[in-house]
């Protein structure tokens, strides 16, 4: 093997001195991105504000009574005011409840943001998720607690993360559950009360939030730069806005849902 | 001129020439010698640089793994399980050194020292032994045998370590004191495993930790490669199979095909020649040393000048190298008997295209033809068995005479007499055998089906008009249909809607009053008739596409009709008597003195007592729906129109003058391979069986006057060929000058290109295989069972509605409504692990009748709560076995199935069952069914009372213990149970009367449930009330 190529590395110093140099192989690297630095949280001194409100337009619709008759511990956890559908909150002052506000795109992808270490609370009482409507971070843990006599099972179902669906009998510890994907809203459902049901919101960046009681939302810390800002109703879909903001900026950005 | 002046040495130089003979010579040596080391040989090239990129590529995984690894065992989970490992190996070493000590300071040399001398005197006693057994004499063997006592006796000088004097020893003391030191050192080696375990157990903990945690290769393997690519040599690498002569060098070049660690294009520098095989499972199963890499892919094994030539893309190689797009034609070779193949989805959709759209209408291929092949098998096995059993009895006969005759001895005649009752026993045989295929020839009249609908009823079912507007282009009235569009001039489509017309069974339908649209529509999308159909057009059409789209339902059909067609679309208006051919009528029946009566249970000709064909040979079954709610949909598809629709006044159908020339036209383009059409029943098929179309020889494709240019454009293959022809199936007519009915008559179906790739793929592979039959994939085991049970899954689109195999989505999970939380509760079950769930008497029952009941039948047995029905298929018992033993075959379930002895119950412990499945803690009740029906109104869950019957015991405890590891999603949640112990546990509050129970909680359950009574109904009936 050897003597063929002293051969050949003979013949061609011979016959093509002077043709110029002799092949070159290159071989391509995989370029690898360079690993984001450490985690961020939002500027709260120098970051853009936007704060806004969805605002209900239209008649108010009626919520039904829920029945719970299949469960008597259920039914007398409401047994003073019978408990309505949560599905259309309108507050007094004509504003949406439940409305959950988020920044959909415009952060930059590289940016790593850090997970909050405090778990948000989900609550099973009274046969119903307390709150209706809550937002975490992507990786950030949710509490959720039994506060009932009875067995609940949560049974989120979403569609880009993993489903699952287990018991929590009464009196058991709270379940830490979180969600690896950025998946907005995943529907939560008890099958055992089957009127149960709460919407997560899970987001790769901090700024998210839900209407209240006065329906109002406010993104704090957010860095210059132009966003989609979307919000999203269990009835009432979904609709985005652009804003672009500076630093230190402190800007409005009302919806309008029609009913 | 002078002589001088002519010659020419003196005055013409030859230089010029040497000069350029010299150079040419040159060259044509560098040239001979690049050919000779790297032109010729290519793959050298190639060796070298995936030596270089591989070593490349391992280097800088070795460097990500070893970081990796570093992380992982920086966790604190190793850590503590290394600290723990390393303690634990602490605290045994003294115990262990201590018997380490003893066996090989001590025990082992002594045994070694004491063998050899009593191993000589052994073999020394077996010489001895041997020469007593081959002596004649037997006082030679008494002193032989007086030798050995003597043997025995004698006293050995033996030296042991550690024992200053020699012992002196006898042969039995010296077999008494090994057996001795053996079982010592046999029980100390074991004292050494006792004292390492926890250590040892550690350890295993500890690597798996890291093993779990690395998902690729790890260092170990990483080491290996790169130990074995530090030996690379250039050199070809071939697979020689003997038995078949196969030679396959690809691995020459394709070098990474087979190495431990996955190599993708972009990790070996963007070469794509050194990836490897991208599915390990599929090469564990076609070991390469066994199947080759040709005989699945094509191209030229042996072939190495050229990639060209290796790919086996040059003109004069037969079985060019698949392409990407048709890789899985490479399945079918060996599979041809199966419909899914698993892992060959391109291949199963040119497979169920070919069924499904009917290419099978026109176009033989052996295996597809299945029930049709059957009833010619089975009419020929009984024609055998009939004359077999014939001969038999003349033989029987025989016999009988020859030993009744009196010159026969009595030992002969017995024998005689004995043959001929024998003869009767296998006569009596094949009666059970005849009667088993009489049994199977009446099954297949009920499963032949047809890919169109019956046009005998055109009468009744369509408005005239629609028809000639329909068979001017099916795909313009009907985006997507299954019906192809053929090219039929005015005059044609005239004709064969005359014919079709006039040929109609005449008939009248009973008036029907009208239905609630609005209800229609609801159950039309909730039923489940959107498993096959589609509604909705473009953008907005959701649905399967099994059957037909019904966007515009309301233009063709009459009311009357489909509401019947709703109710059942299995009955039919006439009976068709195959053996008389020609569909029967009430006055037929008349004559008989019997009722116009005709369904599965009065199948008989009533002139000939042949089998009828009862039904509709439609694969659309019965939903079980009230007539109400059948005409609530009959009038909501009504509703479903284009508002502008026209259609011409078409008298011309009753035109007596057309009949003929439609029947002509008919039998021309085949239409009677797709549809019941009155008299042509009998139809043979127009088009060229396609069982080998891939390996006909390249010159009987008729390129016709695209040869040329199919040439030039390098499609000149079987491939180039399917593709055009699919694409457009006139193409081959281009140019050339040809009567009407000469020109070619595959419709067009309007494939979409990967439709085209899937059914190319399916052609290509439909080849005379050349590879030896234990290549061909025939299990003769429950896999068998499995291929079989596809084609009925196939033909009834049961993964419309449920998921059958792992990885499937069913057409209701991509539809709008069955995204919301509530309507995902509302699919129908998956039946992934379905043969290991069930009862297979049970399946059989439920598949025979779903409603589970003879009385009301408007229910689903199983999940009343489901709007969606299992609908009655009618299905036929062949039917029935095939689908059985399908799901117990997916699930490797012993047949017949016997079940499980359980515990007995106790009466406490049927109180405490029942006491637990009624508590408040536990959640049972509140979705699963108990059959009275004020419960029932609110449940989302089976009948759990009826499981003793329906379900398999350890499935059943398999499920409550973790419902998700069966069916991610479902509405059963898991942690009901948990397991501090050894037992497992209900895991919310108990009733106070499992104080003291120790025994399994889970068993407990399913132990109740399977020895379920009447009367434990009742008193658990009492016992929840119907409010709670």
């Amino acid at each position: 093997m050897k003597k063929i190529w002293i051969a050949v590395g003979v013949v061609s110093a011979l016959a093509l001195a002077g043709c110029g140099g002799g092949e070159k192989t290159q071989t391509k690297q995989a370029e690898t991105a360079a690993p984001a630095g450490g985690a961020a949280t939002p500027d709260l001194a120098n970051g853009a504000t936007v704060t806004g409100k969805v605002v209900f337009e239209g008649t108010k619709p009626v919520m039904k009574t829920l029945d719970m008759s299949a469960v008597p511990t259920c039914m007398n956890a409401h047994k003073d005011a019978p408990q309505k559908s949560q599905e259309v909150i309108v507050n007094d002052n004509g504003t949406l409840k439940n409305a959950f506000v988020w920044v959909k795109a415009g952060l930059p992808d590289t940016t790593v943001w850090q997970v909050p270490a405090t778990p948000v609370a989900l609550d099973q009482n009274g046969c119903m998720y307390n709150p209706h409507v809550i937002g975490v971070m992507v990786g950030q843990n949710i509490d959720i607690k039994n506060s009932d006599p009875t067995n609940h099972n949560i049974h989120p179902m979403p569609t880009v993360n993993q489903e699952w669906n287990e018991s929590q009998p009464p009196g058991t510890p709270d379940k830490m559950q979180s969600f690896p994907r950025q998946e907005v809203p995943v529907a939560v459902k008890c099958n055992i009360h089957n009127w149960m049901r709460a919407y997560i919101g899970v987001v790769g960046n901090p700024f998210f939030a839900v209407t209240g009681d006065d329906g109002t939302f406010s993104l704090k810390g957010l860095p210059p730069g132009n966003y989609t800002i979307q919000v999203w109703h269990e009835k009432y879909g979904t609709q985005e806005q652009q804003i672009t903001v500076g630093a230190k900026d402190s800007k409005t950005l009302d919806f309008t849902v029609k009913g | 001129m002078s002589d001088q002046d002519k010659d020419p040495v003196v005055h013409s130089s030859l230089s010029k020439a040497l000069v350029i003979w010299s150079a040419v010579l040159a060259l044509s040596m560098v040239w001979g010698l690049y050919d000779e080391v790297y032109g010729i040989r290519p793959w050298k090239g190639y060796q070298a640089k995936f030596e270089k990129l591989y070593h490349h590529y391992l280097s800088n995984a070795r460097l990500s793994e070893a970081d990796r690894e570093k992380q992982i065992k920086a966790q604190p989970e190793y850590k503590m399980l290394d600290r723990d490992t390393l303690a634990a190996e602490k605290a045994a070493t003294p115990e262990a050194s201590a018997i380490d000590a003893e066996l090989n300071g001590s025990l082992v040399p002594k045994i070694l020292a004491l063998n050899d001398p009593f191993q000589e005197v052994r073999s020394h006693i077996g010489a001895l032994t041997y020469q007593i057994e081959v002596s004649k004499s037997e006082s030679t063997k008494d002193s032989l045998r007086k030798q050995i006592v003597e043997l025995k006796a004698e006293a050995h000088k033996v030296s042991l370590p550690g024992e200053a004097e020699k012992r002196s020893m006898t042969f039995p003391d010296m077999e008494k004191q090994l057996a001795e030191w053996k079982a010592r050192k046999a029980l100390k080696l074991q004292q050494r495993v006792d004292v390492m375990k926890h250590a040892t157990e550690l350890r295993a903990q500890r690597d798996k930790y890291l093993s779990d945690r690395i998902s690729d290769a790890s260092l170990d393997t990483l080491s290996s490669v790169e130990n074995s690519l530090a030996k690379f040599d250039i050199r070809i690498r071939q697979i020689h199979i003997k038995d078949v002569d196969l030679v396959d060098r690809c691995e020459s070049c394709h070098m990474g095909i087979r190495e431990p660690v996955r190599l993708t294009a972009a990790s070996m520098g963007g070469e794509a020649v050194f990836t490897s095989h991208p599915d390990k499972e599929l090469l564990k199963i076609h070991d390469p040393e066994k199947f080759g890499c040709t005989p699945c892919h094509g191209g030229n094994g042996a072939a190495l000048s050229s990639v060209e030539k290796a790919h086996g893309y040059n003109k004069y190689w037969l079985w060019p190298m698949h392409h990407k797009e048709n890789i899985e034609a490479g399945c079918q070779q060996c599979h041809v008997k199966e419909l899914v193949t698993e892992q060959a989805d391109t291949l199963n959709t040119g497979r169920e295209i070919f069924r499904r759209r009917g290419c099978i209408g026109c176009h033989r291929y052996e295996g597809f033809d299945r029930e049709g092949d059957e009833i010619a098998s089975v009419n020929q096995q009984i024609h055998q068995d009939e004359q077999q059993k014939a001969e038999w009895t003349r033989e029987a006969g025989f016999a009988e005479q020859a030993a009744n005759n009196p010159k026969t001895t009595n030992a002969e005649a017995q024998k005689l007499y004995a043959h001929a009752n024998d003869l009767k026993v296998r006569s009596s045989g094949i009666d059970a055998q005849i009667e088993q295929l009489d049994m199977r020839s009446e099954s297949l009249v009920r499963e032949v089906k047809k890919v169109g609908p019956s046009l005998k009823e055109v009468r009744m079912k369509l408005r005239k008009e629609w028809i000639p507007v329909w068979l001017e282009d099916p795909h313009v009235w009907r985006e997507g249909t299954k019906m192809p569009s053929f090219r039929l001039d005015k005059d044609e489509r005239q004709a064969i809607a005359a014919f079709i017309w006039q040929s109609g069974v005449p008939g009248d339908l009973p008036s029907q009053k009208s239905g609630d649209p609005e209800k229609g529509k609801e159950a039309f999308e909730t039923r489940g008739c959107m498993a096959c159909h589609s509604m909705g057009e473009g953008g907005q059409k959701q649905g399967g596409t099994f059957a037909a789209n019904l966007s515009r339902e309301g233009e063709k059909a009459t009311y009357d009709y489909l509401v019947r067609w709703v109710h059942n679309p299995r009955q039919r208006t006439a009976p068709y008597c195959p053996f008389e051919k020609k569909d029967l009528t009430a006055a037929d029946y008349q004559k008989r003195g019997l009722p116009f009566v005709f369904d599965l249970a009065h199948d008989k000709c009533p002139n000939d007592g042949h089998e009828l064909q009862v039904q509709q040979m439609t694969p659309m079954p019965n939903l079980r729906l009230t007539e109400d709610e059948a005409r609530d949909i009959a009038s909501y598809l009504m509703t479903r129109k284009h508002s502008n629709a026209t259609y011409a006044e078409a008298s011309f159908m009753d035109d007596p003058a057309l009949k003929n020339k439609g029947l002509a036209a008919i039998r021309n383009y085949g239409c009677a391979g797709c549809h019941e059409i009155a008299g042509l029943e009998d139809e043979q098929r127009i088009g060229t069986e396609l069982t080998k179309e891939g390996s006909k020889p390249i010159e009987r494709l008729d390129f016709a006057l695209l040869g040329h240019k199919a040439e030039e454009e390098g499609w000149m293959t079987h491939k180039g060929f399917f593709e055009h022809k699919l694409a457009d199936p006139a193409v081959y007519d281009q140019g050339k000058e040809k009567a009407k009915q000469d020109k070619l008559k595959m419709p067009n179906f309007n494939f979409s290109k990967p439709e085209i790739d899937a059914v190319t793929t399916f052609l290509e592979g439909s080849v005379d295989a050349s590879v030896p039959p234990r290549y061909f994939y025939a299990p003769s085991d429950q896999r068998q069972d499995v291929i079989e049970g596809w084609w009925l899954v196939r033909k009834y689109n049961c993964m419309g509605c449920h998921k059958v195999h792992v990885g499937q989505t069913t057409v209701l999970d991509d539809m709008a409504r069955y995204q919301d939380p509530d309507w995902r509760d509302q699919k129908p079950p998956t039946l992934i692990g379905e043969g290991a769930r069930v009862n297979p008497e049970w399946l059989m029952r439920f598949l025979n009748n779903p409603s589970l009941s003879e009385t009301d039948t408007n229910r689903d047995g199983v999940r009343q709560y489901l709007k969606a029905r299992m609908p009655t298929f009618s299905f036929s018992d062949g039917e029935v076995r095939k689908i059985v033993r399908f799901f117990e075959a997916l699930s490797s379930q012993a047949q017949p199935f016997i079940p499980d002895k359980l515990e007995p119950l106790t009466d406490q412990e049927r109180t405490m069952a029942r006491q637990l499945f009624t508590s408040e803690g536990a959640p049972c009740l509140k979705c699963h069914m108990t059959g009275d029906p004020a419960h029932d109104a609110r449940a989302t869950a089976p009948n759990f009372t009826v499981a003793k019957d329906r379900l398999k015991p350890g499935w059943t405890k398999r499920w409550i213990l973790a419902p998700a590891m069966m069916s991610p999603g479902t509405a059963m949640p898991s942690n009901l149970f948990v397991k501090p112990g050894d037992h497992w546990v209900f895991s919310g509050p108990l009733p106070a009367s499992f104080n003291g129970y120790t025994k399994d909680q889970a068993d407990l359950l399913v132990r109740y449930m399977f020895q379920f009574t009447p009367e434990e109904l009742s008193r658990l009936r009492s016992s929840v009330g119907s409010g709670k």
